[in-house]
């Protein structure tokens, strides 16, 4: 997939390349290469805080006896997360006309309810595995999981199913809510965002001077290698050559160049963060798959350049007078 | 988490309340017993009749708390809490009854209740495990040594005073105000008796060399010559007296170290003897007469007595009131007398009473029991007075009948009780001598539980007096360095108490009744067993009738203020080592704490001497003797500052700390880390920090919201803080474990950048990241509890005139339940009806509104069902406020870098690391540094980058790497980094606990590599919401017009003198005239121009004239018209704008005969 630009005029128009190298359900590593840091830095922004997901918003408590209060039980809730492969799909709560905004409608949110009572001496976890969806399609993402790898067995009542714990309680205490999930974006409050993380790094492009290398002796040589913190050289056994084993664990920490420096060969090796290829690193939350992820952000992006394009002779029009022509 | 142990052991946390709870045990053991066999008994007599009757005190009891009521149920701590009472015990005692010496009648009296200190003897929780603590609603680590008062939890303050039967040196300017001929010197000393109450006595020097013995009696001060007291004490001859004073002179010694005595003692010893001469007194019996006939007036119950008891009594009560013998008090008095003429010579230096040396501590449960004995001993004197009366009075009165006697002893004994109950509510003593206390007021506080640190604070913290807190020198707030080890020089607030408000050291006990095995301590058993020992040793025993010397050939032994005999001062030194030894092996029958007080010989240093002291109320601490280091344990040894400022203790840092060879040390630091406060030490490498960082640490750690209580659904604190997802610090210091701080942890672990990003880290400002915020760090509550007790509001009424009840307003269903109390978990606005009341004689249902700014929600609704009425009348209602992280809230490091939060920055515009994709949680400022020099912080934020890579906990004890590093390279600087750096270079860090990072915003990298990592960040209970004020226009006051101020009354913020000069600097007349004048109190004044007056405006009454009213509008108000009530005229009224006060300043004026007169000119109408 790509994104792409256009405009009147010269065209600076380019075609991004994607080439995924790992990609499970949670995590996935990819190479976005010509483009530059604002597209790859928008991506990332997107993913972390404009991908919209499903999570419990709003929390009606009809009976907490246990010892956590209402606020912190509805803020853990909050935190879970849901599988929200229908929230692109879904309609902001803010902006849905079949419930006039109120967001308990279908469309625009998800149902839960969540009643347990402890009635034994041990102490009762209550977890999200408690929480009873009234949308198969929307519920707690370890729920979800376990239900996807072996529906049969599944078992919520299970030691090593029980998922995320919500609140403990003792015998006598009791837990009885209803939860609403509506959709929304990380911007607004970071349980909505998809992504546990999201990080790229620059390439990096390492020339050494294999002429002043080959005036180091060998124990000069394993020294400067094991001045990296991370394996980024090593040395060649056979031919006892320095060679670049791992260009994308240099952290651009500039140890190598230091050592360089202190034993006298400046320039020794130069590296270089190529401008135009990003190696990016995507972590999910398991709301959304870590591929939908990326492809979801995508679309946002789109819908953002979208809405920028139509309001062109409107709003930006506007914008260029007061810019150009005001005094 | 690995720290979390199934049974966490508290007996570290249990040591550092002991003293507070140990006094108290002691009181009830023993110590109230003392005090009341030590009540002199009342005499009555009946003139009539000729029958004597003698009351007297014996045998107390105290008993549990137990509950209102028949069925004696126990009371627990958590219900008085709830309840808002006190947790106290019934206070009776056996008072006997004896008529003309015949057969004793013993009669059981109830003298109210007291307060009883919680885990103390009598305390319902003493010896309770967590488990069962938790059963009764209170902590697992609920540690007690406070009671509760009205609900309230209040503790004893424990105080600094003269250290007990210490002969001290003084020089003071006010002594020579005591009268013509008094010099500024005298020796002052705290005699104490067993039941720790004391009588200072102070002997002073006269110009003429003779000196006075002077001691309070009723708030007014005797001073007696001290040749008669020294006749009235023994049956003594001149030539004894004087013998006995010249002994420290001899011819033999000039100017050697360590003379004391020079050639003027026999003159002055001439002179105190002549003095008696001259009063024609020469013998005991005269002496005697004549201090009996002096003090007659002032002794109570001792009107019919002769003389000679008054005097013995005088001598008994009043002088060295530690010592039962009066040979022991004329020996001590003689050696006072020579250590004052030594100290007049300057062959002795003064003792510096600011000096921890010569301080020890006042301990509650002492403190009760001096303030019950005298409590006691008030009734039995008033009580006999009014036997006295009665008699007189009353014809049918039968002093034989004994329930006629009762009767009026019952009328006043429930006041004991009260007494001591509003004693500690208040920390007020009520008393007519003082006590022999330097202060009133203040002997107790209130234990708060913001967050454990400040909770375990208040009982490691010693006073110095409330009376130094006005003086103007600061010479009694400096840190000696007696103090070294007993108090911590770190832990003491900045500011006002500054150096008065100091902290015990977290190994820094003090002595008490009880030996390390739970027994009482036998004081008699103990002196004989030291006695055989110093004998033993070589002492030669004091007898009287014996010729002796004095320093430098022999020093005197003392041993709890007792002179006891003399040891050559050649011996002195091994005597002490084997004391020493002694101490250490509980076989020995030495004390451990035994104090071993050498004051060596010198040239005019402190007066020589060896003290010995094994009294309670000493601060102690342990030190590892050197002599016995092979036996582990065995050499640890228990000191006191007395011995402390003589004795070579050596810090285990390799060293010898610029000691000579000649003074080769005997004892040794256990740990260095034993001079700092509990509080101090949890200060990770506060030794790599700029002092007075470590200092403001130690206030922001009491400062901080923490998770300050488990049962925090059982109480009914007036406010508390509370945080919801603190963590445990991945740096800390072994004193962290030690004491279990994890039960109550009081930060989060946050990540931390250090960087100039976006301008709003400025000025120890810091960003925020409102993902984390939204994720829960940092988010907290308050908890407020609300008493309400409607049979408080009335006047003392007995009926039922108030009760909770709804009114079937739909309106109030809504918020308040059919019981007229709010629903548990509703959230109620300012504003609104949160309890409703129903007056029973009106049939009003009342609504209450919630007062405040701020929305609450109704956490826990307790009723108090212990009244005996059928009706609800007393209810606790907590409610919960939620306070999440927002602009304004101040936060803080453990290394003093607080800091405000002023952005709540989002997640994606921070920061980025691109090896693993980490957000910081907070940035702060680089120049939060190089003037601070915090380097601690630094080194934390390394070390737990490396121990959460790690998943270890690191140990960060300040001065740890002192002790064990150098030992096997010495020569090499030890540096911590070098330890840390490796650990993050092997996960591929950067060695100094840099990275590199990309802006969140642009994605590019930034130009320099960012500090980052872990740093335990408290959050302060400092926040906006209760501090912030707004207002546009408001409440005015009523006398000037002028906005009010005041916060809660929705008051303005004072523009005050400075800030108009700021406005007239700039020229900003306008806005000077708005703020000042406009949005004050601006308003049209009606001026007579006639007369100039702004006062004698009168309105005219417009004519009644039937207005048209028109339908729908108000109707026309007639315009006002005025007329000038001087002139009788309505012709020169003009109005004129001017501030309401100036007319107030006319009125006010005016009322002082002064007529302010306003010329009008012209001039503004002509422009019109």
């Amino acid at each position: 997939g790509g994104g792409g630009g256009g405009g009147g005029g010269a065209s600076y128009q380019r075609f991004p390349k994607v080439r995924i190298r790992e990609l499970r359900d949670e995590y996935a590593k990819f190479e976005l290469r010509e483009t530059d840091a604002s597209v790859a830095n928008a991506l990332r922004r997107v993913m972390l805080a404009e991908v919209p997901t499903v999570a419990i918003d709003l929390v009606e408590v009809e009976v907490n006896s246990s010892v956590l209060n209402d606020e912190f039980i509805a803020h853990r809730l909050g935190l879970v997360p849901l599988t929200s492969d229908a929230a692109m799909a879904m309609r902001f709560s803010r902006d849905c006309d079949a419930c006039d905004g109120d967001g308990q409608c279908e469309y625009c949110s998800v149902e839960f309810h969540l009643a347990v009572r402890c009635d034994a001496d041990q102490t009762l976890d209550v977890t999200s595995a408690d929480l009873r969806s009234t949308d198969p399609k929307v519920c707690p993402v370890d729920v979800a999981r376990a239900l996807d790898a072996d529906p049969t067995s599944y078992d919520s009542t299970a030691a090593d199913q029980r998922g995320i714990i919500i609140v403990k309680l003792r015998r006598g205490q009791e837990l009885r809510l209803r939860a609403i999930a509506r959709k929304g974006i990380g911007k607004d409050h970071a349980k909505w965002s998809p992504a546990a993380t999201v990080t790229f790094m620059y390439e990096p492009s390492i020339h050494i001077n294999e002429e002043m290398m080959e005036t180091l002796t060998l124990e000069e040589k394993s020294s400067w290698v094991e001045s990296s913190p991370t394996k980024v050289f090593d040395i060649d056994p056979n031919t006892q050559q320095v060679v670049v084993i791992d260009p994308e664990a240099y952290t651009y920490d500039d140890e190598v160049i230091k050592k360089a420096e202190a034993m006298g060969k400046p320039g020794l090796v130069e590296i270089y963060p190529k401008e135009d290829s990003f190696i990016f690193t995507v972590e999910s939350t398991g709301a959304i798959k870590a591929s939908q992820l990326v492809i979801n952000a995508i679309e946002v992006l789109r819908q953002k350049l979208d809405a920028v394009r139509l309001q062109e002779d409107t709003d930006l029009g506007e914008l260029s007078a007061h810019l150009h022509g005001g005094g | 988490m690995a720290s979390k142990a199934k049974n966490p052991d508290y007996a570290a946390l249990r040591e550092l309340f002991r003293p507070h709870i140990d006094s108290f045990d002691y009181f009830l053991d023993e110590g109230l017993e003392k005090a009341l066999l030590s009540i002199r008994p009342a005499e009555i007599a009946d003139p009539s009749t000729g029958s004597k009757l003698r009351i007297s005190f014996e045998k107390p009891h105290v008993l549990p708390p137990m509950r209102e009521g028949r069925l004696s149920e126990p009371l627990f701590p958590f219900e008085c809490r709830q309840a808002r009472t006190t947790y106290k015990g019934e206070f009776r005692v056996d008072v006997a009854f004896q008529y003309d010496g015949g057969v004793v009648v013993r009669e059981s009296f109830n003298f109210g209740h007291l307060p009883i200190m919680l885990k103390s003897k009598l305390c319902h929780l003493r010896g309770a495990d967590p488990q069962k603590l938790v059963f009764h609603k209170e902590e697992a680590t609920e540690m007690g040594g406070y009671f509760i008062c009205n609900g309230l939890e209040r503790l004893g303050r424990l105080l600094i005073i003269q250290k007990s039967n210490y002969p001290m040196g003084m020089v003071r300017k006010s002594f020579r105000a005591r009268g013509a001929g008094y010099s500024d010197k005298a020796v002052v000393m705290r005699c104490v008796r067993e039941d720790q109450s004391s009588v200072s006595l102070k002997l002073y020097y006269l110009q003429n060399g003779s000196a006075r013995l002077g001691f309070w009696i009723r708030g007014r001060e005797f001073l007696l010559p001290v040749g008669i007291v020294l006749k009235a004490l023994i049956d003594t001859s001149d030539r004894e007296i004087f013998v006995s004073l010249t002994c420290c002179y001899n011819d033999k010694y000039q100017r050697e170290k360590g003379v004391v005595g020079t050639q003027l003692i026999g003159e002055r010893a001439q002179i105190i003897l002549d003095e008696v001469r001259t009063l024609s007194l020469l013998t005991r019996l005269q002496c005697l007469k004549h201090i009996g006939e002096y003090f007659q007036p002032v002794m109570d119950g001792f009107e019919s007595e002769s003389h000679e008891t008054v005097a013995e009594a005088v001598l008994r009560d009043y002088i060295f009131v530690h010592l039962s013998n009066n040979h022991d008090k004329f020996n001590l008095l003689i050696f006072i007398l020579q250590k004052l003429y030594a100290l007049v010579d300057q062959t002795a230096a003064p003792d510096n009473p600011d000096a921890l040396q010569n301080q020890e501590v006042l301990l509650p449960g002492h403190l009760v029991t001096i303030y019950v004995k005298e409590k006691l001993q008030d009734w039995l004197s008033k009580s006999r007075r009014l036997i006295q009366e009665e008699i007189t009075k009353d014809k049918s009165f039968e002093l034989k009948n004994l329930n006629h006697i009762k009767k009026i002893l019952n009328r006043n004994s429930g006041s004991v009780g009260r007494a001591v109950e509003s004693m500690i509510k208040l920390g007020r003593l009520n008393t007519a001598s003082g006590l022999d206390l330097p202060q009133r007021e203040g002997m107790t506080i209130q234990a708060e539980r913001l967050n454990y640190c400040r909770f375990i604070a208040h009982f490691r913290s010693v006073h110095r007096g409330a009376s130094f807190a006005k003086m103007r020198t600061t010479s009694v707030r400096k840190l000696l360095p007696e103090s070294w080890g007993f108090l911590c020089p770190v832990h003491t607030p900045d500011g006002e108490p500054c150096g008065l408000l100091n902290h015990m050291t977290s190994t820094c006990c003090v002595a008490s009744f009880y030996s390390s095995d739970g027994k009482i301590k036998d004081f008699l058993k103990i002196r004989m067993s030291i006695l055989t020992v110093l004998v033993g040793i070589g002492m030669t025993p004091l007898t009287p009738k014996l010729e002796r010397a004095g320093p430098p050939e022999v020093l005197h032994v003392l041993l709890d203020g007792c002179v006891v005999g003399s040891i050559a001062s050649g011996k002195v030194e091994k005597a002490v080592a084997h004391l020493r030894s002694l101490k250490l092996f509980a076989v020995s029958g030495i004390p451990e704490d035994l104090e071993v007080g050498y004051v060596p010989l010198s040239l005019g240093g402190a007066y020589p001497g060896l003290y010995l002291y094994s009294n309670p109320a000493r601060f102690i601490r342990p030190v590892r003797n050197l002599s016995h280091s092979s036996n582990g344990s065995q050499s640890i040894e228990l000191i006191g500052p007395f011995e402390q400022a003589f004795m070579e203790i050596r810090c285990p840092d390799g060293g010898d700390g610029g000691r000579k060879e000649s003074f080769p040390a005997t004892h040794e630091e256990i740990h260095p880390t034993s001079i700092l406060s509990v509080v101090a030490n949890l200060t990770p490498w506060s030794d790599h920090n700029q002092s007075p960082r470590n200092m403001y640490q130690c206030q922001m750690a009491k400062q901080t919201m923490g998770f300050s209580s488990q049962a925090l659904k059982f109480r009914a604190d007036v406010k508390s803080y509370h945080l919801q997802t603190p963590q445990t610090p991945i740096v800390r210091t072994r004193t962290y474990s030690k004491y279990c701080i994890d039960e109550f942890p009081t930060g989060t672990n946050a990540i931390v950048a250090v960087l100039a990003y976006s301008g709003y880290d400025m000025e120890d400002a810091m960003i925020l990241n409102k993902s984390s915020v939204e994720r829960g760090m940092c988010r907290g509550h308050i908890y407020q509890t609300e008493t309400i007790d409607l049979a408080k509001k009335l006047d003392r009424g007995d009926r039922v005139l108030e009760i909770f009840a709804r009114s079937n307003d739909r309106k109030m269903k809504s918020s308040i339940d059919s019981d007229g109390l709010p629903y548990i978990g509703e959230t109620i606005h300012p504003n609104e009806p949160w309890y409703s009341t129903y007056n029973t004689l009106t049939s009003v249902t009342k609504p209450t509104t919630l007062k405040g700014s701020e929305p609450v929600i109704i956490d826990y609704v307790a009723v108090d069902g212990t009244s005996s009425k059928n009706y609800m009348q007393k209810v606790n209602i907590r409610t919960r406020r939620t306070r999440n992280p927002i602009i304004g809230d101040k936060f803080s490091s453990r290394h003093g870098q607080k800091g405000v939060c002023s952005q709540l920055w989002p997640d994606i515009d921070m920061p980025f690391s691109a090896v693993t994709g980490m957000r910081p949680d907070l940035i702060i400022n680089p120049h939060a540094f190089p003037s601070r020099m915090t380097i601690g912080m630094l080194l934390e934020s390394i070390a737990a980058k490396g121990g959460s890579l790690h998943g270890k906990f690191i140990d960060a004890t300040p001065f740890a790497t002192s002790k064990d590093a150098n030992q096997d390279n010495p020569s090499k600087p030890y540096s911590v980094v070098d330890e840390l750096g490796p650990l993050l270079a092997s996960h591929g860090f950067n060695y100094h606990g840099v990275e590199v990072l990309y802006s969140g915003v642009f994605g590019t990298e930034l130009t320099c590599e960012i500090f980052i990592g872990p740093v335990y960040y408290q959050r302060l209970r400092h926040m906006v919401s209760d501090k912030f004020q707004v207002r546009s226009t408001g409440t005015v006051d009523q006398i000037t017009r002028q906005p009010i101020g005041g916060r809660k009354r929705g008051g303005g913020i004072r523009f005050g003198e400075m800030e108009r000069d700021a406005m007239l600097a700039h020229g900003a007349a306008y806005l000077l005239h708005d703020r000042l004048h406009s949005c004050s109190d601006y308003h049209i004044a009606d001026v007579c121009s006639n007369c100039g007056s702004v006062l004698t405006a009168t309105t005219i009454q417009p004519q009644k004239r039937a207005v048209r009213e028109i339908l729908g509008l108000p109707p026309a108000r007639a315009p006002k018209s005025f007329t000038c009530h001087a002139c009788e005229t309505s012709k020169g009224m003009e109005t004129v704008a001017m501030p309401y006060v100036f007319k107030y300043l006319a009125a006010e004026l005016a009322a002082m005969n002064i007529k302010m007169e306003l010329r009008l000119s012209n001039s503004a109408k002509a422009t019109e």
